[in-house]
């Protein structure tokens, strides 16, 4: 259990003059669920698409079990066993949804009719089994949210990145993501998941990481991390404490 | 809007057998046309549907599939006519031998044509193929000999005539060439139809649908994009080979020519790029209004067949931006529909 799956060591990222993201250092285990929160332009989605093989970094490694995967492609970290959800969701407009989850299936398996069973499996695992052969274009926002999700899901990952999984979501609809999230981890995926909504991140993170200006600035139990002075002071400015008071 | 929404539902279940019988029956009725149609002329209108269906899905095999507008495949064509038809004059080696090395040197070219453009999105790819294929037409134009092979410039390349002759790919009826061109559109459609539901094919369209999506699920697409653009050179170039035989002769303008691009493009767009039959279809409707047109007006007003392409193009856009092939999908789908599991 105990199994280290992701080492982060040293990241940083310079964009011109502005250090994005400052000697990053942090680790996860196998089967854990790690939030990364931070207020708006901490630099989580830096972090974040380095990990996933979208931006090079300055300095620093990504291992990903082990194995130094630092600076490699999006897609050798995908068959590496890492797969991401973007932001904004990015269906393939004119593919259903059942080819959509077909293409995270081709990730690993050539085999058409397999991709094409197990592709309809994720699509009732997400509930989106009545939608199957519907165009991802006409999916509302939020089934197009859990088709990204499940696409990620068919290239069978060993961790999953999320980013703001839950951003515009009705609370019906988050509560849903919510236990969706819990069902991916019982299947044996571990989680990192960069959220805004702090209740999600507090329901589902077993540990959380803040991220203030580009630095770590606290690591432990949701309940701990969110209690402490320098986080509350990067969440809502110097004075909290003296209003709180 | 239920019955829409019951023939979305069956569409992809049914369409994979019903595409198959489509093509099948197609290609059934094109094989026994020739004993209806017996004189020259149509059976050599016939010949050129077929030859630019063959090339309007050659071209759709790449840019169809992933999105790319390429106005440069002219090039691939003129590099296998020109390929094939100096192998034969000068070493006497059989078009049927030669046109496979036309296609191995268009498909390098491609790769290497490739690799650097297809990271290029919409219009500067476009322009940069555009470039590419107007600078080896330009070269060919104004160069007489090339390290002692005689290119002949603007002049073109004649194939000597050897009478009735299989291995010289030189026949004096026409009706040889019919199936000979049927065989080659056969082909390219049932690997279009093969790659569309490969891995390959999945790629190819992840790429079109979004390419940062398609990377992060495993898709590397400069190799994706350069494996299909390869292959569809190869097909075109197969074609130029066809074309040079089959009147004979070449020259830059008329083999890789922007024209023939054009064409290429704008038969597939109108008849529906990124499917199988679309371009089938777009060359069956263009073809024979060029013809008509270059016919009536030749003399006077020598390029309206293009005024012809742009109005069709634009009551495509306007009403088919899917192609011809969305509107007879649905009307097939709607009578037919219950058939088709």
């Amino acid at each position: 259990m105990s199994e280290e799956i992701l080492r982060v060591q040293g990241l940083s990222k310079w964009f011109g003059g502005l250090q994005a993201v400052k000697d990053v250092n942090f680790s996860m285990q196998r089967g854990e669920i790690l939030g990364l929160i931070g207020p708006n332009g901490a630099g989580k989605t830096t972090a974040f698409n380095m990990i996933a093989g979208f931006l090079k970094p300055n300095s620093g490694s990504v291992h990903f079990a082990g194995k130094d995967m630092t600076g490699h492609k999006p897609w050798d970290v995908c068959r590496a066993g890492v797969a991401r959800t973007f932001q904004l969701s990015k269906p393939f407009g004119d593919m259903n949804v059942v080819e959509n989850l077909m293409v995270g299936g081709f990730a690993r398996h050539t085999d058409r009719s397999r991709n094409e069973a197990r592709a309809f499996e994720i699509a009732e695992f997400l509930g989106l089994g009545d939608r199957a052969r519907s165009e991802a274009q006409s999916l509302t926002a939020f089934d197009r949210r859990k088709l990204e999700l499940g696409r990620a899901l068919c290239t069978e990952p060993q961790l999953l990145l999320m980013d703001e999984v839950v951003a515009g979501a009705t609370p019906s609809e988050a509560e849903e993501m919510v236990q969706l999230v819990r069902k991916v981890r019982d299947r044996g995926v571990s989680i990192l998941i960069v959220e805004h909504v702090m209740k999600v991140i507090m329901s589902l993170s077993d540990r959380v990481i803040v991220f203030d200006h580009g630095e770590l600035i606290a690591d432990g139990k949701p309940a701990d991390v969110v209690s402490r002075p320098e986080v509350l002071k990067a969440y809502f400015g110097e004075n909290y404490d003296i209003a709180g008071a | 809007m239920k019955t829409t929404i019951a023939a979305k539902s069956t569409r992809s279940g049914g369409l994979r057998l019903n595409q198959t019988t489509v093509l099948v029956t197609i290609l059934l009725v094109l094989a026994l046309a020739p004993i209806v149609v017996t004189d020259s002329f149509t059976l050599h209108s016939m010949i050129m549907v077929l030859f630019f269906a063959y090339m309007a899905t050659s071209w759709n095999f790449v840019c169809g599939y992933v999105g790319q507008l390429s106005l440069g495949h002219a090039m691939f064509n003129g590099m296998g006519g020109y390929v094939s038809v100096l192998m034969f004059t000068q070493l006497g080696l059989s078009p049927w031998l030669g046109m496979l090395f036309g296609g191995v040197l268009a498909m390098v070219t491609a790769v290497l044509i490739g690799l650097p453009t297809f990271r290029l999105k919409g219009p500067y790819f476009t322009l940069t193929m555009i470039a590419f294929a107007e600078i080896v037409r330009i070269w060919i134009e104004n160069t007489n000999e090339f390290a002692g092979i005689p290119l002949k410039g603007a002049e073109g390349l004649i194939v000597p005539n050897r009478g009735d002759d299989f291995w010289a790919f030189q026949f004096s009826t026409k009706l040889p060439y019919y199936y000979i061109i049927l065989s080659f559109l056969a082909v390219a459609l049932v690997a279009t139809a093969w790659m569309e539901r490969s891995k390959l094919g999945f790629c190819l369209k992840a790429i079109r649908g979004d390419r940062d999506a398609a990377e992060a699920l495993g898709v590397n697409p400069t190799f994706y994009t350069s494996l299909a653009f390869a292959i569809s050179a190869f097909m075109t170039a197969i074609g130029g080979s066809f074309y040079a035989q089959f009147f004979r002769y070449i020259n830059p303008e008329r083999s890789m020519g922007l024209e023939l691009s054009i064409d290429m493009a704008v038969m597939s767009i109108i008849g529906g790029q990124g499917t199988v039959l679309g371009p089938l279809l777009g060359a069956a409707i263009l073809t024979p209004i060029a013809e008509i047109a270059r016919g009536e007006f030749g003399g006077g007003l020598l390029g309206l067949h293009l005024v012809v392409y742009g109005l069709a193009l634009m009551l495509c856009v306007l009403y088919f931006p899917k192609g011809a092939i969305e509107p007879i999908r649905k009307l097939c789908l709607r009578y037919f529909g219950g058939n088709e599991r």
